[in-house]
Parts: C-alpha cells; structure tokens; sequence
C-alpha cells in the first residue's frame, strides 16, 4: 500500500543512512500486525495515526535533540546575548559615527548629512544586531549538538555547574553606587563626536550662510594650524577617557578609586582644554571679527568667550567629580 | 483542565515505560506482540515512544534483538540481556519502594482530610 511506504518513507529520511533499512523493515512489520488481513485504506490511517506524526518517531530514533538550545545552555545563551548585543550595538555606533564626520566633505548641508546619518545608524545597529545574534545562535547549537553527556543540569557563566561558592563572585551594588552601562557608553559616544569634530574642524566648525545650495560653509571658526599643532595633547585625552569608561564598564559602581581617576581625567582634560583656547592665535581673525559685527559686541570678544567656555567647562568637571566622590563614599548597606 | 491532567498523567507515567518494557521482555517479544501484551494488563503505550524506546535499549546493552524471517513476515524479537536482567531486578525494588512511600504519603494525606 503506497501510504505505508510514504509514512516509513517519511520517517526514514530523517533518519542516518546506515540505520534507515534496518528500522523501515521493522515498521513495515509492526504496521502489518497492526492491520487487519484484507485491510482498507480507513484502516491503513487509523493505524498510521496510531503511529503518530513521521517527525516525532523520527526523531525519537534520533539522539540529537528536538531544540536548537536546551536547558543546559540556556540560561547562558540569554546572558550572553544581553551582554553582547548593547555593546555590540554601540560600538558600530560609535563607529559610524566617527567614520560619519571624518568622511564629510564640507560639500552638503550638516542638517541632511544628520538626516542621513539617523537613518544609517539605525540600519547599522540593526544589522550588526542581527549579525550579533545569527552567530551566537550558531556557536550555541553546534555546542548543544556535540555535547553528548547525558546531564541536562543547565551551566553558569563559566560553563560549569552552579555552586553555592558562585555567590562570592556577584559583586554586590546597591543601586546609588552603581555606574550605569547607558551612561559609559553615553561618555564613550561624546568622546567619539568631539574627537571627530576636532579632526575635523576645518570643514565643520564655522560660520554657515544660506546659498543658493541651502547652506554654505563660510569661513571656519579656528585657525586650522594652530589648532592641529595640540594633537598629542587631544590624543591623550581621547585615550584617557576611553580608559577611565572601559575602567567604569568593568567596576560598574563607584569606588574612590574610580573617583580619583574621574578627577585625574578631568583635571588633564581640562588643563588642556584651557591650555589650547589660552592660545591667542587660536581663533580665525576673520572669524572673530565677523562675529563681533554680528553681535555687536563691544569690547574683546575672545576674552569673552575664552571665560565662558573655561567657566562652563570646569564647572561641568567640578560637578562630575563631586558626583563621583558622594557616590564613592555611600555607605554599602549589605 | 483536563489537557492539564492529562499532561501530568502522561508525565507522571513516562518514567514508570522502561520498567513495565522491561518487565515483559523476559521473553522474546516483537514490537505488536509488546504493544499488546501492555494493552491487556491496561497500559497504553504511544507507538512513537516504544519503537525508539527499544533500540534505546539496545543501545545500552539492556536487550538483544534478531530478526524471525520463519514466519510470513519477518519479525525484530527483543529480549532481556543477563545485565539487563540485572538492572531490571535492581529497578523494581526502587520501583517498589517508591511505590510504599507514595502510598505511605497518600495514606496521610487521606487522615488529614477525614480530621
């Protein structure tokens, strides 16, 4: 009957080569039993459906599992995954957004080019996140298929079973303490866009007027030499901040050391910071005097702006490190 | 309600299988001739579970199989093996234990309600 040979047809493809002979004799027989001896094709079904979905006994026949992660592997896969994907996430953004800057021509209007960029980054994120999950995905089966212990007891973060010793490696953080990851990433993609901004200054930083191609680069704020001459300073800088975040991901709460380091970080940042804008020469002439036709400003306008900015700037540190230092200090209520 | 009972049910019988296979497999039996012989002593078995279930234990060494070609359609006979004649005798004395201390358990529990 061409049923019977479809069904154990059926649950023979899923089955390995060698085996497959073997057990569709052994089904061929046991359906016969099962039927009557002038059998008709009503009974042929209920018999076929006493014998369940072909899948079920196929993969019964099978040792290899019927998930593509189980149990034992689970719950790592899951923490993994919420680890990865954020950081994975932000990286490309960073990424792209620096590589974003650092390719503007000075040719199209920074409006669109945002415009532009919102749109990328998403589909960067997106993909990226996809990419993220595809292969950790992968990497998990291939594990849950080539582990053939019996033990289904599921792992910790080390890949090993979970004893009470465990408990002295979760760092207790009472929620006042801790660092949250939003905010480091949140430093690291500033640090990214003033980097950036900083290489770049010649073509984005400076005055815009509308042309006949929306808007127009003018006239660029700084004096690009004088400006370019600090590099190693801006470098050290870059470095040193994205030290003290990677140091802030990894604590994730607020020690006194991280406190001094947050000091240490602001204090070089803003030295330089003030040691660069101190630099008369620094400011484009043509952009200073436009400036002060615009406004009209009486009096200097670099010494103006040179105390505003060093006075916003300190008093954002000033902040950051009070910030640090309280938190630092919060009694730990175990 | 009752799919919820009857999950539990089948689970709570899924272990209790490899026993009651084994127990009629001191004898050659061939997979129909098992189904039955489980039948009439009133335990239903899915055709999906006992065919993989018994090259399961073959695999572990509990039974042997061979092939009866003398009657009209050849037949896969399975039958104990000393070792599994042995794990199957240690399995019902736990199987038995289990058993008293369930009932032990339930006999308590039928006191409390009649207190």
């Amino acid at each position: 009957m061409r049923m019977i040979e479809l069904y154990i047809q059926e649950v023979t493809r899923r089955l390995p080569e060698k085996s497959r002979e073997d057990i569709a004799l052994e089904l061929r027989s046991t359906i016969e039993d099962m039927l009557p001896d002038n059998y008709t094709e009503k009974e042929v079904k209920s018999v076929l459906e006493k014998m369940g979905n072909p899948a079920i006994l196929a993969s019964g026949y099978l040792d290899r599992p019927m998930h593509l992660i189980g149990p034992r592997y689970f719950d790592i896969y899951i923490n993994l995954l919420k680890m990865i994907l954020p950081i994975a996430a932000v990286i490309s953004l960073i990424s792209f957004i620096a590589d974003t800057i650092i390719s503007y021509s000075g040719e199209e209007a920074v409006l669109n080019i945002i415009l532009n960029a919102v749109g990328f980054g998403i589909w960067r994120i997106l993909s990226t996140g996809v990419q993220v999950f595809f292969w950790l995905t992968v990497v998990f089966a291939i594990i849950e298929r080539t582990d053939h212990r019996k033990n289904q007891t599921p792992l910790t973060a080390c890949f090993k079973e979970w004893t009470p010793e465990d408990l002295n490696n979760i760092p207790y953080i009472p929620k006042e303490k801790a660092i949250p990851k939003v905010e480091v990433l949140l430093g690291l993609l500033w640090t990214a866009i003033w980097a950036s901004v900083y290489f770049n200054a010649a073509s984005l930083l400076g005055v815009y007027e509308k042309g006949s191609n929306g808007l127009e680069f003018v006239m660029p704020t700084f004096n690009q030499d004088v400006l370019y001459s600090y590099w190693p300073l801006v470098i050290m800088v870059i470095g040193l901040e994205i030290a003290v975040a990677s140091y802030k991901l990894l604590k994730g709460e607020w020690t006194r050391k991280i406190a001094a380091l947050n000091t240490v970080m602001h204090g070089v940042s803003s030295i330089v910071f003030i040691f660069i804008i101190s630099n008369n020469q620094l400011f484009n002439p043509s952009f200073v005097t436009y400036m002060t036709d615009l406004f009209s400003i009486t009096g200097d306008f670099g010494s103006w702006i040179f105390w505003a900015a060093i006075f916003t700037f300190l008093l954002f540190a000033a902040i950051d490190i009070y910030q640090g230092f309280r938190k630092a200090n919060l009694k730990n209520v175990k | 309600m009752s799919t919820l009972l009857n999950s539990l049910t089948t689970e709570l019988r899924r272990g209790t299988l490899t026993l009651a296979v084994l127990s009629q497999l001191r004898t050659p039996q061939y997979g129909y001739s098992l189904v039955q012989l489980l039948e009439q002593c009133g335990i239903s078995i899915e055709q999906s579970t006992l065919y993989p279930l018994l090259r399961r234990l073959e695999k572990q060494e509990l039974v042997t199989s061979s092939w009866d070609t003398t009657e009209n359609r050849p037949r896969r006979y399975y039958v104990l093996t000393p070792y599994g004649i042995e794990i199957f005798q240690q399995l019902k004395k736990e199987w038995e234990k289990t058993s008293q201390e369930l009932s032990l358990l339930l006999k308590g529990d039928e006191t409390d309600e009649n207190d």
